[in-house]
């Protein structure tokens, strides 16, 4: 049974009689434990179905179902998805410590034992345990997102959102950053939905792909098919052309 | 080369990089906050006179020569000097010194209780304010402007008129009238981070309402909140003097310095001193928590925060 399975998404947002559809009739489906990336350029509404599964966007139209029931509410939902930010720099309380901030969805759930889960928390993401009581300003931006990851892991959800989680990064970090999620997939048996404008990332990570462009759902591919360049529309191939030559150097 | 060599002692426990538990952790960041502002040599002036004022008024029945209500008609209008009476005596003999020590206990409690409920009620209606939005937040920003289009001493001496004149009214006072510059300050802070990735992250993980604007939202608003507080301190105590001054605050005999300054008035150009000392005295302390409330600008405002 597919984990997230959305059929004909629309999101719509109003403002004194102005609409913007960010979205339009996408419907797309991610079996457990895969990884499936939604690519496309700035504004096709690719973040914004990752902000309506969370529910910090307006559905118009279309159903969202993650585990074969319809999205769980409030508590029950967290323990079930959460979501890496893009911009680690902007993800972190500037005035909580590492620790306060990996043991707060603890403490929301009430779920004992934060201090030895704070210290694994941390060594599963590659971080020293000397991390716990930094700021985020003592941090670099590899290390906060990876302090990001580890928060978005507290609660052990299934399914794990990314929103462009390297695209603020350099390049060096960005791979071990993947590199990092790639790993706590396989421990974990997570399902990812993820967000990119890079095809090379989404090369690196997912095993699906779904282009998308003004808010619209273009082609879908497989890994095989990147790989080999096997695109259907005039779309997929220019964007697929403007990253080749990056993923000819991953190869 | 050389390696700094370790600190030893209850220093290197709390300079120590690595904490090994959330208490020394939180004691080592207090410990660094206190090494930046004692760098700052005017902040550590108006910490000084804030000391003092609270050592006064707690040793007041120690260290004040004389009652300060007892009165002795045969040695009136005493200048300033006179053995015994180092600030001199007012119209009723009393010795000014000691009723400027007596006095800044009652300073003391009106500007304690001004900064307990003035700065945590603004805090509160801005928050909530800011982070609800809509029309929530148009209703308490109203309410804000209707009381911030009043000025203040005028809507105090209304609240005095009616609940009758005393310290405790006095306060209450104040205290109604000083909310809304706070909640101004909270609500602007809030608005530029309730939006933020980190408040988000905290909704998902499932936070409550409460949760997030006490734990997430608050704390942002924290160090402008305070900075405002220290500076209005000088405002709340020409406030107090001024109730005090217009016979509505702390009624006679307790001293308190705005009510020896409007008692001794009418001796302004022939016995200057009676006046002019517990305005001495309020200037001295207004200056020292604007001093300090500068220093805590430098020391608790992230911005300005060294990297």
């Amino acid at each position: 049974m597919a984990m997230i399975d959305i059929q004909g998404l629309s999101v719509t947002f109003r403002s004194k009689g102005h609409e913007v559809r960010a979205v339009e009739d996408v419907s797309l489906s991610v079996a457990a434990q895969e990884s499936y990336g939604l690519v496309g350029e700035s504004g096709s509404g690719k973040s914004t179905i990752l902000r309506a599964i969370c529910g910090l966007a307006p559905v118009s139209a279309g159903r969202i179902l993650i585990d074969g029931k319809p999205l769980p509410q409030g508590r029950a939902f967290s323990r079930q998805v959460q979501m890496v930010f893009q911009d680690p720099y902007a993800s972190l309380h500037p005035r909580h410590t590492i620790d306060r901030t990996l043991s707060e969805p603890l403490a929301i759930h009430g779920l004992p034992g934060s201090d030895a889960k704070v210290v694994q928390a941390l060594q599963d993401v590659g971080l020293p345990p000397a991390f716990r009581f930094r700021y985020p300003h003592q941090l670099s931006g590899g290390q906060r997102q990876r302090v990001a990851i580890a928060r978005a892991l507290m609660l052990e959800p299934k399914i794990l959102l990314l929103d462009e989680p390297t695209s603020a990064l350099d390049a060096s970090v960005q791979a071990e950053v993947l590199n990092l999620l790639n790993r706590l997939r396989a421990e974990r048996g997570l399902t990812f939905l993820m967000v990119s404008h890079d095809l090379a990332v989404i090369d690196h990570m997912c095993d699906r792909v779904l282009v998308m462009q003004h808010g619209r759902a273009v082609e879908e591919l497989a890994r095989a098919d990147l790989a080999n360049a096997r695109m259907q529309t005039g779309y997929a191939r220019s964007l697929f052309e403007a990253s080749a030559d990056r993923l000819m150097e991953t190869k | 080369m050389t390696s700094l060599p370790a600190r030893q002692g209850w220093r290197g426990w709390l300079t120590d990089p690595n904490p090994r538990s959330r208490r020394q952790a939180r004691l080592g960041q207090a410990w660094l906050a206190w090494l930046r502002i004692r760098r700052n040599g005017l902040a550590m002036l108006g910490l000084a006179i804030v000391g003092l004022l609270l050592l006064t008024a707690l040793l007041a029945p120690l260290i004040a020569p004389h009652d300060p209500v007892v009165q002795d008609l045969s040695r009136r209008l005493q200048p300033p000097g006179t053995p015994g009476f180092l600030l001199g005596t007012d119209d009723f003999g009393r010795d000014i010194l000691s009723r400027i020590i007596w006095g800044s206990r009652v300073t003391l409690y009106i500007i304690a209780l001004v900064a307990v409920t003035a700065p945590v009620l603004g805090l509160m209606i801005g928050t909530v304010s800011g982070y609800f939005g809509g029309w929530v937040d148009a209703v308490l920003m109203r309410l804000t402007d209707i009381f911030m289009a009043f000025p203040r001493l005028i809507l105090a001496l209304a609240l005095v008129a009616v609940l009758g004149p005393g310290i405790f009214n006095a306060v209450l006072a104040i205290a109604l009238t000083a909310w809304p510059p706070y909640a101004r300050v909270a609500r602007a802070e809030t608005l530029t981070v309730r939006n933020s990735d980190y408040i988000a992250a905290v909704r998902l993980q499932g936070a409550s309402h409460l949760r997030i604007i006490a734990g997430h939202i608050v704390p942002m608003c924290l160090p402008s909140v305070i900075i405002r507080v220290t500076l209005d301190m000088a405002g709340v105590i020409l406030i107090a003097a001024g109730l005090g001054f217009l016979g509505l605050g702390v009624q006679p005999p307790m001293p308190e310095w705005g009510q020896m300054i409007s008692a001794g008035r009418k001796f302004l150009f022939e016995q200057w001193w009676i006046p002019t000392m517990p305005g001495l005295a309020i200037f001295l302390v207004s200056l020292g928590f604007n001093l300090l409330g500068d220093g805590l600008r430098d020391v608790l405002d992230p911005r300005s925060a060294p990297k």
